[in-house]
C-alpha cells in the first residue's frame, strides 16, 4: 500500500526516472542510426538518385527563402551597425562588422534555423506518415532497408548541401550588407571591402562552414530519429513533428554555443 | 510450416502472454478475435515487424529471431504480406509499387521487361486491368483498388506463405466479397500456405480449414470452423453469436 507522505518524493523519482530513460532511449537509437547510415553507405547501398533528389529538395528548392533570410540579416546588420558605430569608429569597420557577423554567425545559424522549419518539419512529418500508413513496415517485409532507402540519402544530402547553402546565403548577405551600407551610411562599396579584407581571416570561412557540416547532419538524423519513432495517427504526426522542430532548434543553438570555444581561442 | 513459440509481447500493458500456434503448410487458417487482442500483432512478429519480447517464430524450421540476419532476409523472401490499408507507397506509381515485391537483388539482375512482364501478371491475377493503373499513383485509386495492388505486390514475388491482416477492412460489403473470393482463389492457385486475421468471421469461417481465436492475449481455440461454430467455451459462442449479429446487420443495410 502506498504511503501518501512520500508520494511527492516517489513521484519526482519517477519522472527523473522517467527522463533519463527517455533520454538514454533517444541517445542510442540517435546512434544506432547513424551507425546504420555509416554501414550503409559504406556498402553503397545507398542510391545516388536518391541522394540527388533529396539534395534538390533541401538545396535547390530552398534557394528562394534563404535568399531572402540572408538579405535581410545583411541588411539589418548594416542598418545597426551603421546607427552604434558610425559616430565613434572609422567607416570602414562597418564593413568588418558585416562580414564578420555573417560569416561567423548569422549564415549558418539563420540558414539552419530555415532548414529546420522548411526540411526538418517536412522529414519528420513524411516518414511519421509512412509509419503510421505501415509503410516502412512493407518496405521492411520486403526485405528493403528503410534507413538505406529513406534516412541515408537525407543524411547525406543534408552534409553536402548545408555548405553550399551557407556560403550562398554568407555572399547574399555580404551583398546586401554592401548595398545598405551605401544607400544608407553613404558607406561606399570600396570603404566597406577595405574594412572586410583588414580583419578578415581564412579560418573565419572555415569556421562558418564547419558550422555549417554540422548543422547539416544535425537537422536530417534528428528529424529522420523523430519521424521513425512516430506513433499513433495523424495527431502523433502533428506532436511528433513539433517535438522534432523544438529539439532540433534546441540542439542547434546548444551546438552554436559551443563553437567559439572549441574553434575560436 | 508456421510455428509461434511462447510469443509475449507488451506495450506498456501485456497484449501477448505466452501464444503457441502452428499452421502447417498448405493450410488456409484464420485468426479471429475481439479487438485489441494482438492478432496482428501476432502476424507482425512473423516478419519482425514486431519484436516479441519473449518466444520465437519458426518459418520451415528457420528461426526468426535466433538465426540471424540471413535467415531473416530468407524467411522473408518466402512471405509475401497483405497490409490492413495496402500500405503501397505513396511516392511510387503502381508499376513500382508493384515491382518492390521482386527480391532486390532479382530486381536489379532482371531484364527491364521481365520486370513488367511479372509485374502485369501480378496485377492481372488480382483482376486489375495493369494497362489502365500501372501509371498512376495510390492517391488516384479508389480503396478497393489500393487493396488489389497491395496483393498484387504480395504475390509478385512468388511467396510460399501469405499473411493477410485484415485484408476486407475498410471495404463495402461487395468488394468485400470480391476480395474475399480473390484470397480462396489465390492461396488456391497459388499453393500457398495462408494466415488470415480478419474480422469478418463469416468470410474467414467458409474460407479457411481451420481457424484459431485470441482472446485476452492468449490463444482460447484452435480447430475446425464446424468446431468452432459448435465449441461449448461460452466466450467462443459469445463472439461466433456477436459476428453472426454484425453480419446480419450488414447484409439488411445493403
Amino acid at each position: 500500500m502506498a504511503v501518501p507522505i512520500f508520494s511527492p518524493v516517489v513521484g519526482w523519482f519517477a519522472r527523473l526516472g522517467r527522463a533519463y530513460r527517455l533520454t538514454l532511449e533517444h541517445s542510442g537509437a540517435l546512434g544506432l542510426l547513424v551507425w546504420h547510415t555509416i554501414v550503409a553507405t559504406v556498402r553503397l547501398r545507398v542510391r545516388f538518385r536518391d541522394v540527388v533528389t533529396q539534395m534538390h529538395i533541401m538545396g535547390i528548392q530552398s534557394l528562394p527563402i534563404v535568399f531572402v533570410t540572408a538579405s535581410l540579416a545583411g541588411i539589418v546588420t548594416s542598418q545597426q551597425g551603421g546607427y552604434q558605430l558610425i559616430s565613434a569608429s572609422p567607416r570602414y569597420v562597418l564593413g568588418t562588422l558585416v562580414v564578420q557577423s555573417i560569416v561567423l554567425e548569422l549564415g549558418p545559424l539563420l540558414t539552419a534555423i530555415v532548414l529546420v522549419g522548411r526540411i526538418g518539419a517536412r522529414i519528420t512529418a513524411e516518414l511519421g506518415t509512412m509509419v503510421v500508413s505501415e509503410q516502412i513496415d512493407a518496405f521492411e517485409s520486403l526485405g528493403r532497408d528503410p534507413v538505406a532507402i529513406l534516412a541515408a540519402p537525407r543524411i547525406i544530402a543534408g552534409i553536402i548541401t548545408m555548405p553550399l547553402l551557407v556560403a550562398f546565403a554568407d555572399v547574399v548577405g555580404i551583398w546586401a550588407g554592401m548595398l545598405m551600407a551605401n544607400f544608407d551610411a553613404e558607406i561606399g562599396p570600396e570603404t566597406f571591402l577595405y574594412g572586410a579584407r583588414l580583419f578578415w581571416h581564412s579560418w573565419d570561412l572555415f569556421y562558418g562552414l564547419s558550422k555549417a557540416v554540422v548543422f547539416g547532419f544535425v537537422i536530417p538524423v534528428i528529424s529522420v530519429h523523430m519521424g521513425f519513432r512516430t506513433r499513433g495517427g495523424a495527431e502523433g504526426v502533428g506532436l511528433q513533428t513539433t517535438q522534432a522542430v523544438m529539439f532540433m532548434i534546441l540542439t542547434i543553438l546548444i551546438l552554436d554555443a559551443m563553437f567559439p570555444p572549441l574553434m575560436l581561442q | 510450416m508456421i510455428r509461434y513459440r511462447n510469443i509475449h509481447k507488451s506495450f506498456d500493458i501485456p497484449v501477448l502472454e505466452g501464444v503457441d500456434l502452428e499452421v502447417e503448410t498448405g493450410e488456409m487458417f484464420a485468426l479471429f478475435g475481439p479487438s485489441g487482442t494482438g492478432k496482428s500483432v501476432l502476424l507482425k512478429t512473423t516478419l519482425a515487424l514486431v519484436i516479441p519480447d519473449r518466444g520465437d517464430v519458426e518459418i520451415d524450421g528457420l528461426s526468426v529471431y535466433y538465426g540471424g540476419p540471413k535467415t531473416l532476409e530468407q524467411v522473408r523472401r518466402k512471405i509475401g504480406f497483405v497490409f490492413q490499408h495496402a500500405a503501397l507507397f505513396d511516392s511510387l506509381n503502381v508499376f513500382d509499387n508493384v515491382a518492390m515485391g521482386l527480391p532486390e537483388a532479382e530486381l536489379a539482375r532482371m531484364p527491364r521487361r521481365d520486370v513488367a512482364r511479372r509485374v502485369w501478371d501480378a496485377l492481372e491475377t488480382v483482376n486489375l486491368e495493369p494497362r489502365e493503373i500501372l501509371a498512376k499513383i495510390p492517391s488516384e485509386l479508389s480503396g478497393g483498388m489500393k487493396k488489389r495492388v497491395g496483393i498484387a505486390r504480395a504475390v509478385v514475388g512468388r511467396p510460399e506463405i501469405l499473411l493477410w491482416d485484415e485484408p476486407t477492412t475498410g471495404l463495402d460489403p461487395i468488394n468485400s466479397a470480391a476480395v474475399e473470393r480473390l484470397i480462396k482463389r489465390l492461396s488456391t492457385e497459388l499453393e500457398v500456405t495462408s494466415l488470415l486475421v480478419t474480422h469478418d468471421v463469416e468470410g474467414g469461417l467458409s474460407m479457411c480449414d481451420r481457424v484459431a481465436m485470441l482472446y485476452a492475449g492468449s490463444l482460447r481455440f484452435c480447430g475446425t470452423p464446424d468446431e468452432f461454430r459448435n465449441s461449448p467455451d461460452h466466450v467462443v459462442q459469445a463472439f461466433v453469436d456477436r459476428a453472426a449479429a454484425e453480419a446480419a446487420l450488414d447484409m439488411a443495410l445493403v
